[in-house]
């Protein structure tokens, strides 16, 4: 491929972008995209999967969760407000390109620190835009997730065909290990520029020991505001050595990839279940599923945006969440229902929604730990979103509650989770209705003042 | 939770006439709402007093009431049929206003009638500002410091503790009347008593300024079951101190960071908890300030809105609908979504392209008034653009504007602004006026930076930046040849949203050789689809939208045969909500004959941009361009341009020279009926009497002519819908103070001159031909004479004063004219009757305003049996009834003015039309169908007071018996000296008042004292800033209610004497 025509060069000259280097992304089964590089230069494969959050691009580029993934964000414009760094997730990028259809130079905001572009750059990230986002979408849904290269380097279809094809595939590799720090020190509560937003962080009031699969920075935020102290171990910790730091209750981190690949990190939460109390986001979620032994499946392009619709089975009352996970646990797969306390229903269901229009909350007898409640469930495709164990001080979600991007709609978790630590029971019978301001600062006055 | 059982009939209040502020959008959210209760199995009741929606087709409700939208109707409706419940949200702030005088005053109490979607407690919480600001309090929502001021002294006080610069918001107003800034001690005063007198409780809040900060809303919903939405997030261009509906608007928020955006949504839905917005849709508005995120809220609106309809269209998300049912007990997650089909309602909608709405302006029908934007809104209709880029979108709205530029710069309007001086242009940027986005880009052409425009304007250097590359890019290729560019050139271009007319006029070729190469290089673009969800789920509405990102296009093409409907584009006066009615007529007439349906149009307000009206829709300017893209990908059997007024008719021959099939009348008749010189040949063939009549390009023509036919003259320019630049001359000078003018209003086309007919009466006659033989809908009788435009002028149906053999004989002419002309499709036909002889003025093979009225009157769906005929059917096959059968009841038609909006407008009717909307009255007598026309602008009729009454010498001799009428009722007669002389001379007493010239008490404290319940002035001549004008102008200030021609009051008199004597019956259309 060549680089910009004469008149195309004369057009851009003078705009904000220039001209720019062109860049190419070839999606495993030939399909191609051309458009120009607008992060680093360079060559990435990844699995191409895409999220509809309309703000927020710079969380999910940062977000742990997103390691192995070439991003196309389906919103065309980002970069619009710029990079502040204290929206990070982590200081460093997990996702291994960025596919756009405009990424903004000029941005504006009053705490933007840098412009997208420069971010990407000073990071290493590849990224592409001038990309039919749409088009690629369209056809990630119809033929479902899979591998991709994205390259400035190479920019011939064939020969990156043949890359991407002679890549490893996802699906049984253990993305966490990559992405799981040595035990941090979590900051305190929300960054600085959050002030006029978020309001002071509360005394901790329990300790919490957090498993760290790539742990968001917002998590440790929200478990922070819920009066926590957080210690973070590494993914393959052992229970024996949590148990030992004497925490009030566990936390389960999100992570990337498989989590059937992540077998130390579900093996310990086995152990764990039951002696102390277990909170799971995402792939904890997922590791709770399988210490119970219970299965996972592939998603066929995954759940990733900030739009999805979960209903909180005990409350009857819908969640807007924040989702990324391209796997689910199997609600079947955890043992056979309890008719007594699942509205005499034997039967499994596939489509899970079946229990929304029920308005039941079904229970499953799980052979290890005994009776296990669907908790929440999507309404966009009927898999499970969340789980709550009756017989063990335990529960889950597979959406992020968090957010960070996405809607404070389901922030009552973490409180839910001290509630749990504090011995409560039916901690999940919140009325989010009454609860929209929790964890919000609105009033900016005072704090100016103060300042 | 399942549908309620215990609701089976449910009251739906419209939104009445369309008003500045209140315009069709709801009748797009109300129409939704009559089709989805009925599709519960609901009987609904509706009461609106606009026959120009399609939510008062008869069809839509069970029981249709076209009746003021007043408590004192609303409760005779209520006691008629007994409805479970009242609906409040769908109609607007009319609607809503008048919901809670019917809870207020018992009404709903005494007939059991339960308010659902809303409470008066919430609507009350949601409107009054203590209330609403003492919530905002309690949840730590930060509002702007403000105060309530009763009197000057209050808001005088409050001003010494805020500082200035302050916004006045009057109570209870409209679209904010009679709000506005006040940087000095001499506005606050002007503008909090003219906002203590416009607000029904007499109160005005007086607040901080927040001007210059970033303004968002959100459009929110929530349900029974406490679950709530945002369906769209809207930011808007020009920052706080323009009225968001007379701002640029984009959909989603453009420039907020996830933490602002997601407080901002929490915020919003806790207001709706908190408010008590039971269930339904609201929207909530926040400023920001640019240099801290400081959130403050302005309002919240708990009803669907202008925005909401917008929200709607941005996002496909169909909010009045959803509302509805909501409304009824369902909840969120019980509803489907209707695009994906598999996925719920409860979801926010993600878009993966960019909206931008720009408002539609009229200031130049409006002489003498300031377009200075300002919290009080202008704008008379808007327009929204779809694109894959702000940029995309940007360039496409302002081309759908169609006046007169063709994108963002780039066009010879833009050429024009190179003259103006940098001080005059920096001056001019500053001020929030409909011209300033395109001083922006001049700006930007001549290398201002975003930093110093910033500091101008306000707008967000995000904005600025993305325009300043558009700028960049056309600077570039105006310094190139148009054969200089390539194919990857021309998709930078058009990824940026230029047009073909844009890129001709920058190198210099015309549109047809960049159309030429662009489709020789393949630069075309692809179709894509709005579904809700940024393609995550498999859609299956075919709501569309074109854009330069063209890797795959979505578009896909049925069995059916393909016919596109070119709709009116923006509601502007002239050509407004009754051309969309017809466009949707003929989709679903044509959609019932077997026809796949594509609208096309770009105006958000309307129910032809539903997703739901037609079976496919192209959200698209209605440019030759855009157009042409359409025929490209779709290939229709036909194209219907004779329905949506001026706009699609001025493509007709170039589509049909580019070979597109035009269905219906061909271009050829149309030109027959349109080129003066053909028509009067036709005329003169068939012995048809018209004025005598010239042309002329130059004032010496025009002389030669006006000698040739005689004073006085009815001057226009061709083309022309609404009456734009008409004029009447009575003399030499005049004529040529016109001619200078008229030049600017359209420079390649000539001005015609009738004589001018004074004193006619004047006659619309609207008919549908199919080219065998003719059907008359309605002969429409005016009230006022000749010479005030057609749109403006009260007309009746059956006429009242004709004789049957009259009508007969316009019945004939009109048969063998359309005939004559080739018309196949819709005719409109205006006569005007002098002494004798009938005269056509002209005739137009289209659709006309008059159109949803005629149908409504006749109870014959004219646009349907058109677009029938249309398609090949006879009318002969049709069953239609005879259109000479005698009808058993009247229907007035009255124009609704929109001067109270203007200050500083003239009042006086003529031959320019400036009304923006109309009202519709059925009766079994003439004066009482008048009278309610009256009830639905005014709401309430002049009951006993003063009158004043002062009159031209012409009208003076016709003038007693009006008065005497008057006098005989009970009212007290005030007149000036000349009128006083004529009255008292007929034995009727009056009292003398002083001219305004002259000293204390004059007539001018008398009409501000607030003692005139109404006021007849009729001018003198044509010279319009004289005495009566200071009147008029003062009596709109305090809303008194005004005639300016004899007719109207002698209709006025009629109706008010006959409300009085008789009583004013309800009618339901489902009965007449």
């Amino acid at each position: 491929m060549r680089s910009l025509s004469e008149p195309s060069t004369t057009l851009l000259s003078g705009t904000s972008k220039g001209v720019q280097a062109p860049a190419v992304l070839v999606l495993e089964d030939g399909t191609a995209f051309r458009g120009r590089s607008v992060g680093a230069p360079g060559e990435v494969c990844g699995e191409a999967c895409f999220n509809t959050s309309i703000e927020g691009y710079l969380e999910v580029l940062t977000d742990p969760s997103y390691a192995g993934q070439v991003i196309t964000m389906t919103y065309p414009q980002i970069g619009n407000y710029g990079v502040s760094l204290d929206d990070v997730q982590r200081a460093q990028v997990f996702a291994r390109g960025l596919v756009a259809r405009d990424v903004c130079p000029t941005p504006s905001s009053w705490r933007s620190e840098m412009p997208l572009p420069q971010f990407l750059r000073e990071h290493g990230i590849v990224a592409i835009e001038g990309v039919d986002t749409r088009a690629l979408v369209r056809h990630l849904r119809e033929k479902g997730a899979m591998g991709c290269i994205l390259s400035t380097e190479d920019l011939d279809v064939e020969s990156l065909r043949a890359k991407v094809q002679a890549a490893p595939a996802l699906q049984g590799q253990n993305l966490v290990e990559g992405v799981s720090g040595a035990p941090m020190t979590p900051q305190l509560g929300a960054p600085a520029s959050h002030s006029f937003a978020k309001p002071p962080t509360p005394k901790a009031s329990h300790h919490v020991v957090a498993y760290d699969c790539g742990i968001k920075e917002s998590i440790l935020g929200s478990l922070a505001a819920a009066g926590c102290r957080v210690t973070c171990v590494p993914w393959d910790a052992s229970a024996e050595d949590v148990l030992a730091l004497d925490p009030d209750g566990v936390f389960l981190s999100n992570g990337p990839g498989d989590p059937e690949a992540v077998a130390a990190t579900s093996a310990a939460a086995a152990e764990l279940l039951g002696r102390v109390p277990v909170f799971g986001i995402c792939l904890g979620h997922q590791m709770l599923g399988l210490a119970a032994d219970g299965s996972a499946m592939k998603l066929s392009y995954g759940h990733r945006g900030g739009n999805h619709p979960v209903m909180n089975l005990i409350t009857g009352q819908v969640e807007v969440t924040s989702q990324n996970h391209g796997f689910a646990i199997r609600f079947d797969s955890l043992g056979p229902l309890i008719p007594e306390l699942s509205g005499g229903m034997a039967e499994h269901e596939d489509d899970l929604r079946v229990w929304a229009e029920r308005g039941i909350a079904p229970v499953v007898q799980n052979e290890r730990f005994g009776r296990i409640r669907l908790s929440h469930v999507s309404l966009n495709d009927g898999t499970l979103e969340g789980l709550e164990f009756l017989d063990a001080p335990a529960f889950c979600v597979q959406y992020h509650p968090e957010s960070s991007p996405g809607p404070s709609d389901s922030r009552y978790l973490f409180a839910a989770f001290s509630d749990l630590m504090d011995g409560g029971a039916d901690v999940l019978s919140v009325d989010i209705a009454s609860d929209r301001l929790s964890g919000w600062k609105l009033g900016g006055e005072a704090d100016h003042a103060q300042a | 939770m399942p549908k309620r059982e215990d609701i089976n009939k449910v009251l739906v209040i419209g939104s009445g006439p369309i008003v500045i502020g209140q315009a069709c959008e709801f009748d797009y959210s109300g129409a939704q709402a009559c089709k989805v209760l009925r599709e519960c199995g609901v009987d609904v009741v509706l009461v609106n007093s606009n026959p120009a929606t399609i939510m008062t087709d008869p069809e839509l409700a069970a029981r249709t009431y076209v009746e003021p939208v007043t408590a004192e109707f609303v409760a005779k409706v209520i006691e008629a049929e007994r409805p479970d419940a009242l609906l409040p949200t769908l109609g607007g702030q009319t609607g809503l206003n008048c919901a809670v005088e019917l809870a207020k005053d018992g009404t709903l109490e005494r007939f059991g009638v339960e308010m659902i979607g809303c409470s008066l407690d919430a609507i009350e919480r949601g409107e009054d500002r203590k209330l609403f600001n003492q919530c905002m309090e309690e949840l730590g929502i930060e509002t702007s410091r403000a105060g309530y001021a009763y009197s000057v002294e209050d808001a005088l006080q409050i001003a010494s503790e805020i500082g200035y610069p302050l916004v006045i918001r009057p109570s209870f107003t409209l679209g904010g009347a009679g709000g506005g800034i006040a940087r000095t001690e001499e506005d606050l005063i002007r503008i909090v008593s003219q906002g203590i007198a416009l607000s029904p409780v007499g109160e005005v809040l007086v607040e901080e300024s927040i001007e210059g900060w970033k303004e968002f809303e959100m459009e929110a919903m929530r349900d029974s079951a406490g679950n709530s939405i945002i369906v769209c997030s809207i930011e808007n261009l020009d920052p706080m101190g323009v009225h968001t509906g007379d701002s640029i608007t984009v959909a989603p928020a453009q420039t907020l960071t996830d933490v602002e955006y997601q407080r901002m949504r929490a915020a919003s839905l806790a207001v709706l908890e908190k408010i008590g917005v039971a269930t339904g849709g609201s929207n909530v508005q926040f400023a920001v300030n640019p240099k801290d995120g400081r959130m403050v809220i302005i309002e919240m609106n708990p009803r669907v809105s202008r925005s909401s309809a917008l929200a709607s269209k941005a996002t496909g998300f169909p909010i009045a609908k959803i509302a509805s049912q909501l409304a009824l007990g369902y909840t969120l997650p019980e509803i489907e979504n209707d695009i994906t089909k598999a996925t719920p309602a409860c979801f926010e909608p993600s878009i993966d392209y960019c909206v931008v709405k720009v408002p539609r302006f009229t200031f130049e029908k409006f002489k003498g008034t300031d377009d200075t934007l300002s919290t009080r809104m202008k704008a008379v209709g808007e327009v929204m653009a779809i694109g894959r880029t702000f940029e995309e979108a940007l360039g496409k709205s302002l081309r759908s504007l169609e006046d007169g530029h063709a994108g963002f710069g780039g066009d010879a309007a833009s050429d024009a602004l190179a003259q103006i001086p940098d001080e005059e242009l920096e001056e001019a940027v500053g001020r929030p006026s409909p011209e300033r986005i395109f001083q922006v880009a001049e700006a930007l052409r001549r290398g201002w930076d975003a930093d110093r425009l910033y500091e101008l304007t306000g707008i967000d250097p995000f904005f600025l930046g993305r325009m300043a590359d558009i700028i960049a890019v056309e600077r570039a290729l105006a310094s190139m040849r148009f054969d200089e560019q390539d194919a990857e050139s021309l998709r930078i271009c058009k990824r940026l949203g230029l047009s073909d007319a844009q890129i001709a006029h920058l190198t210099g070729t015309d549109e047809s050789t960049v159309r030429t190469c662009r489709k020789v290089c393949r630069v075309s673009p692809a179709v894509k689809t709005v579904d809700t969800c940024a393609a995550e789920f498999e859609s299956f509405t075919a709501y569309h939208y074109k854009t330069y990102d063209a890797d795959e296009t979505e578009q896909t093409r049925g069995e059916r045969p393909r016919v596109m409907i070119l709709g009116a584009g923006p509601n502007r006066i002239g050509q407004g909500i009754e051309f969309d009615y017809c466009c949707v007529h003929a989709s679903y007439a044509l959609h019932e004959e077997g026809y796949e349906t594509i609208m096309v149009n770009c105006n958000p307000e309307t129910v032809s941009t539903d997703y739901d009206t037609s079976d496919k829709l192209y959200f698209e300017p209605l440019t030759f361009e855009d157009v042409m893209d359409i025929v490209d990908v779709e290939d229709p059997a036909g194209v219907i341009v004779t329905l949506g007024g001026q706009t699609p008719l001025k493509l007709a021959q170039r589509l049909a020279d580019a070979g597109v099939p035009i269905m219906g009348t061909p271009p050829e008749s149309i030109d027959l009926a349109e080129d003066r010189d053909r028509f009067a040949a036709i005329l003169d063939e068939m012995s048809i009497a018209y004025p005598p009549s010239g042309m002329a390009s130059t004032l010496e023509e025009a002389h030669r002519v006006a000698e040739r036919i005689g004073y006085p003259l009815l001057v226009r320019p061709s083309y022309v819908l609404g009456g734009r630049g008409m004029g009447i001359v009575y003399d030499r000078a005049q004529l040529e103070r016109y001619m200078a003018e008229a030049a600017k209003v359209s420079p390649d086309h000539p001005v015609y001159l009738d004589r001018f007919l004074e004193g006619a009466v004047e006659v619309d006659l609207d008919a549908v031909c199919d080219g065998d033989e003719v059907y008359v809908g309605a002969i429409l009788e005016h009230i006022e004479m000749a010479g005030i435009h057609s749109g403006d002028s009260a007309c009746c149906t059956p006429p009242f004063s004709l004789s049957a053999s009259v009508q007969e004989d316009l019945r004939s002419i009109a048969r063998k004219l359309a005939l004559r002309l080739g018309v196949v499709g819709l005719i409109n036909i205006q006569f005007a009757l002098k002494d004798g002889i009938i005269y056509i003025i002209e005739a137009n093979p289209r659709a006309s305003r008059t159109v949803p009225f005629a149908s409504k009157a006749t109870g014959v769906p004219l646009a349907k049996v058109a677009a029938r005929v249309m398609a090949g059917e006879k009318l002969r096959d049709m069953g239609l009834p005879p259109d000479d059968r005698p009808l058993s009841h009247f229907s007035v038609k009255e124009a609704v003015m929109p001067f109270g909006r203007f200050p500083g407008a003239d009042t006086v009717l003529g031959p320019e039309m400036k009304s923006t909307g109309e009202v519709m009255g059925i009766a079994r007598n003439f004066p009482c169908a008048f009278a309610k026309t009256q009830l639905a602008i005014d709401y309430e009729l002049p009951q006993s007071g003063t009158v004043f009454v002062s009159v031209c010498d012409h009208d003076k001799r016709a003038i007693a018996p009006i008065a005497r009428d008057l006098a005989r009722m009970g009212f007290k007669l005030v007149a000036t000296a000349g009128t006083a002389h004529t009255l008292q001379a007929s034995g009727i007493d009056c009292q003398i008042v002083k001219r305004i010239h002259e000293e204390s008490p004059n007539v001018f404290d008398l009409i501000s004292s607030g003692e005139v319940v109404l006021l007849i002035n009729t001018p003198f001549g044509n010279t319009s800033r004289d005495d009566g004008y200071l009147l008029r102008t003062e009596a709109v200030k305090r809303g008194i209610t005004q005639v300016t021609n004899l007719a109207g009051a002698q209709a006025m008199v009629a109706g008010m004497e006959a409300a009085r004597k008789d009583g004013l019956d309800i009618f339901a259309l489902q009965d007449l």
